[in-house]
């Protein structure tokens, strides 16, 4: 019964985050940001996450990003054990910070990631393989400052967005007025293999 | 109380949405958060990442400043509604402040979008967009040349390292090192990788400080390693965001053995620095510029936003400083009229706080000083209008206590005041005269025209003083009044009215006469009584001598002639007795009487053995009966108060007076067919003055009316037998009682004396004492 109530409120706060999501995104449809597949593992003392996140751009920011604005774009991560009578508790959160860039002289994409250890960078010669790049997960490795109750059962939320702060003062006020600008996958759950 | 909370609350509100610390604090505010935004707008690293914030911060600030100036205009429109006091004068200086503000502003703002948007596009130029795209494309053609030159230096390699045996196994063999190294020094080349097709390394030749961070070499994409398996060669420029540029080129290594497997040759090649530092600046230079370019139209929107906001805030701050200055000025001319208002309508206690030392503050000095004087002038009027209360108070007072009438007339001769005596003496009730003419109260009083006449001829003759003495009828008595008249004081010219005094003298020339006939009558007693007693002895000796001496036939007739003079004598004498009981002043033997029970035992004397009815006492007519009729009974009725209190008196006296008052009722009524006497009591007056009055009246003829005037006097008498002097005494008794006695003539016929003898309030309540302790030892008995 317990599960069943907690599964229809993750329903619920997905058709939200659909929603929120729906309209961001009302100018163009193919454009969206999407947590298609994560799949969260503790390692040792670190939570591990592989899958893949579909980063879809539309056309204002595609062109954006073609006359050399960077774009950054935020995972944000919670690791939450689950419980039988309250609600989730919040173990741990992280952000990682994405970045892509169009590299006019060599026509390339630079994608860099900042994952929590170190800063790496990678050229990719078209726009499909630097996104593919920018949201794949290979073994992302957060480090926990706690150990994890072993019996417990725990999920991880994740949301990736585009960080309107990290654009150009002078585009920010556009982008925050115009729903073009606004992509944001919501939140999604997955479970912790444990 | 709820609602004067409520109310000290709503006014607590108004002070803070209207007034000035609210707003100056928000305009502050803003101005900071605005030089923040276009300091963040400028790419300042210290405010870059609150641009939103501050952006969001201001359009909230300005939006709050927009509400509480449209309160502020709110309350200023309902003040406007209301007629409140200087409300237009401010509307005025508002209008004008607003209009002085909002102009030079709106100008300023047109012009600034203007130059702004102009700025922005003149930063860019066509050829400087054609010489940046052209600089890039010479970039790449050199690079592209270099690129080349890479890729023939990896296919030659690779077909030397076709002789190089095939082998799986990854870990790196001597021999193919040390041609490799060989190689890589050959060519210049800064770093050779040789991969199975699996991405596996088999050896790697590299210069020592080629990217010191990673021990392992790169390997080639999975997209590379597609394309290279199919045998064509990948060249590609690599930007990495630390190192810079550098070439890579990924070659197929056939093996000579047509069935070995395919190895790939990865060539790295830094590029020169000074190509490498060339081509960076090429590229930073050409993205900025795209960037720009891109990012002029949000840069336009961006800036306009600003400039609206910073140009709507210092609208609304010179709005709001419009509102408050126009306020303040108009506030002590506001002040003013409600002030001037206010003494208009009475209230001269009125002071405004002086808030300015300029025209304004001396004219609110000079108003507040006219107040203070108006104020002073007031309370000295109102001191003297007390002051002339009291007197007139006094003045009252003393008229009102005073024995003797006193009228005052106007220079129009129209009757201004009078005193209660003036009412008392002339019998009227003179409220209904006031302000009348004289002409009016000779009308309303025909009984007070002699005293009318008296004043109008004072008047006409135009005497300061006059004196005069009149008769009047009041009441059907005679009364004789002293009159003195006084020419009131003179006011601007004008005749100051009369003062007319005057005394009920009545009494005091009744007791002169009194006085005098006392005198007659003492005087005519002691010549009379002291000749009769010699008449009658003498009459008595001739007869004792001589009746014996004289014939029989004369005998008879000396018997009759002495026999009357001594009848005579002593009827002389019992006159001349009467004579001196009047002019006698008797000693009183005063004691607390009960004058009902008086009554009762003077009817007793005359009462007839068969009582007829309850309280009826039949009295014998006995006027007559000389004359040998038959005595007819008289009624008396008695209506007599059972409250009574006792008076202090002398009973012999008053038996007398109602004996004298009854002998004359029953001689009066001698002629009355149906004759009946009522004697009554009862309490008039109140308090200190109260009376006991005695009523006898009878249904006779009454008196005569030549008589009324005259009835108290002695020897007034329409008798035959009678000396006149009955009422006489009965008068003298009652006054020497302090009493006053009335007679008159009942209009349905019949004569009417009423007495009043003065209850002391000593005697009444010691009397009140006696009278309950009596009617105890009765109950006892």
């Amino acid at each position: 019964m317990d599960f069943i109530m907690r599964d229809s409120a993750r329903i619920n706060r997905r058709r939200w985050a659909a929603a929120v999501l729906a309209l961001a995104c009302f100018g163009d449809a193919s454009a969206d940001f999407k947590v298609t597949d994560v799949q969260p593992k503790f390692v040792e003392q670190s939570l591990v996450l592989t899958g893949n996140l579909e980063l879809g751009l539309n056309a204002k920011v595609e062109e954006a990003l073609s006359k050399g604005i960077p774009l950054e774009v935020n995972i944000d991560v919670h690791l939450l054990r689950e419980r039988r009578f309250l609600w989730d508790r919040k173990i741990a959160s992280w952000t990682l910070h994405r970045r892509i860039q169009y590299h006019a002289l060599s026509g390339q994409y630079l994608v860099s990631t900042a994952e929590p250890e170190s800063e790496t960078g990678e050229s990719l010669l078209t726009l499909q393989e630097a996104l593919k790049q920018l949201g794949s997960l290979n073994g992302v490795t957060l480090t926990l400052e706690e150990p994890v109750t072993p019996d417990a059962v725990h999920s991880v939320d994740v949301r990736v967005s585009l960080d309107i702060e990290a654009l150009p003062t002078p585009l920010r006020p556009l982008a925050y007025t115009s729903f073009t600008w606004h992509l944001n996958s919501g939140w999604s759950t997955w479970k912790v293999t444990p | 109380m709820e609602h004067v909370e409520s109310h000290a609350l709503n006014r607590t509100v108004t002070r803070y949405v209207t007034g000035v610390t609210p707003l100056a604090v928000l305009s502050v505010l803003l101005i900071a958060a605005f030089i923040m935004m276009n300091a963040a707008a400028q790419n300042s690293a210290l405010f870059g990442r609150m641009y939103s914030v501050l952006l969001l911060v201001n359009i909230l600030g300005v939006v709050l400043l927009i509400a509480l100036i449209l309160l502020n205009l709110f309350h200023f429109a309902e003040q406007y509604r209301a007629r409140v006091v200087g409300t237009r004068l401010t509307l005025r200086l508002l209008v004008m402040f607003v209009v002085l503000a909002v102009v030079p502003v709106s100008v300023v703002f047109y012009f600034s979008i203007q130059a702004l948007n102009r700025g922005i596009d003149n930063w860019f130029d066509v050829r400087i967009e054609r010489a940046l795209d052209d600089a890039l494309l010479l970039g790449r053609t050199a690079l592209d040349a270099q690129r080349q030159d890479l890729v023939k230096n990896a296919q030659e390699i690779a077909v030397e390292l076709e002789t190089l045996p095939v082998r799986q196994k990854s870990g790196a063999l001597r021999s193919e090192l040390s041609m490799l190294n060989a190689l890589r020094e050959q060519y210049n080349i800064t770093e050779l990788t040789l991969f199975t097709q699996d991405r596996q390394i088999l050896a790697s030749s590299s210069e020592a400080n080629l990217e010191a961070g990673t021990l392992v070499p790169e390997r080639p994409s999975d997209a590379v390693m597609v394309q290279v398996r199919q045998g064509l060669t990948y060249a590609n420029l690599d930007a990495i965001s630390k190192s810079g540029l550098r070439l890579r080129v990924v070659v197929p290594v056939q093996a000579r053995n047509v069935s070995a497997p395919l190895r790939v040759l990865q060539v790295l090649q830094a590029l020169p620095p000074r190509y490498a530092k060339l081509g960076e600046s090429v590229q930073s230079a050409f993205a900025e510029y795209e960037k720009l370019v891109y990012l002029r139209g949000p840069l336009k929107f961006g800036f306009t936003l600003t400039l609206s906001l910073i140009a709507l805030l210092t609208l609304l701050i010179a709005v709001w400083a419009a509102i408050f200055f126009a306020r303040r000025l108009a506030t002590p001319i506001r002040e003013l009229a409600e002030a001037t208002h206010a003494v208009a309508q009475g209230d001269y206690q009125k002071q405004i706080p002086v808030t300015s030392h300029d025209e304004i503050g001396i004219l609110v000095e000079s108003f507040n000083d006219m107040t203070r004087r108006i104020h002073r002038a007031q309370l000295q009027s109102k001191r003297s209008q007390q002051e002339a209360e009291i007197q007139r108070a006094y003045l009252e007072t003393v008229l009102g206590h005073l024995s003797s009438g006193v009228l005052t007339f106007n220079q129009r001769l129209l009757l201004r005041t009078h005193n209660p005596a003036a009412g008392q003496i002339l019998g009227t009730d003179l409220r209904a005269g006031e302000r009348k003419p004289l002409g009016w109260l000779s009308e309303k009083y025909p009984e007070l025209q002699p005293l009318i006449e008296a004043v109008e001829q004072a008047a006409t003759a135009g005497q300061d003083e006059w004196q005069v003495q009149i008769q009047l009828s009041i009441n059907n008595h005679r009364r004789t009044l002293m009159l003195r008249g006084t020419s009131l004081p003179s006011w601007r010219e004008k005749r100051g009215g009369y003062v007319v005094v005057f005394d009920d003298i009545t009494t005091l020339i009744q007791a002169q006469r009194d006085a005098a006939w006392g005198e007659v009558a003492r005087r005519m007693a002691h010549e009379i009584k002291n000749p009769l007693t010699p008449i009658q002895l003498s009459a008595e000796r001739i007869r004792h001598k001589y009746l014996r001496q004289v014939p029989e036939e004369e005998r008879d007739a000396l018997e009759r002639a002495t026999r009357t003079i001594i009848e005579q004598v002593d009827s002389l004498k019992s006159m001349v007795n009467d004579f001196s009981e009047y002019a006698r002043s008797a000693q009183m033997h005063s004691r607390p009487v009960d004058v009902n029970d008086l009554i009762r035992d003077v009817i007793e004397l005359y009462k007839n053995t068969r009582s007829t009815a309850k309280g009826v006492v039949p009295l014998h007519g006995a006027s007559k009966a000389g004359k040998g009729k038959a005595s007819r009974a008289i009624t008396t009725r008695l209506d007599l108060d059972t409250d009574l209190p006792r008076i202090a008196a002398d009973p012999g006296r008053l038996r007398q007076v109602l004996h004298n008052l009854l002998l004359n009722a029953r001689d009066a009524l001698a002629a009355t067919p149906k004759p009946v006497i009522r004697l009554g009591t009862r309490m008039v007056g109140q308090d200190n003055h109260r009376f006991v009055e005695m009523t006898v009246q009878d249904n006779g003829p009454g008196f005569p009316e030549a008589l009324l005037a005259h009835l108290y006097e002695p020897y007034v008498t329409h008798k035959e037998k009678g000396t006149g002097l009955g009422l006489a005494i009965v008068k003298r008794i009652v006054e020497e009682h302090g009493g006053t006695i009335r007679a008159y003539n009942l209009k349905e016929g019949g004569a009417c004396v009423i007495i009043r003898l003065p209850v002391n309030a000593a005697t009444g309540s010691a009397e009140s004492a006696a009278v309950s302790k009596s009617a105890r030892g009765e109950k006892k008995a």
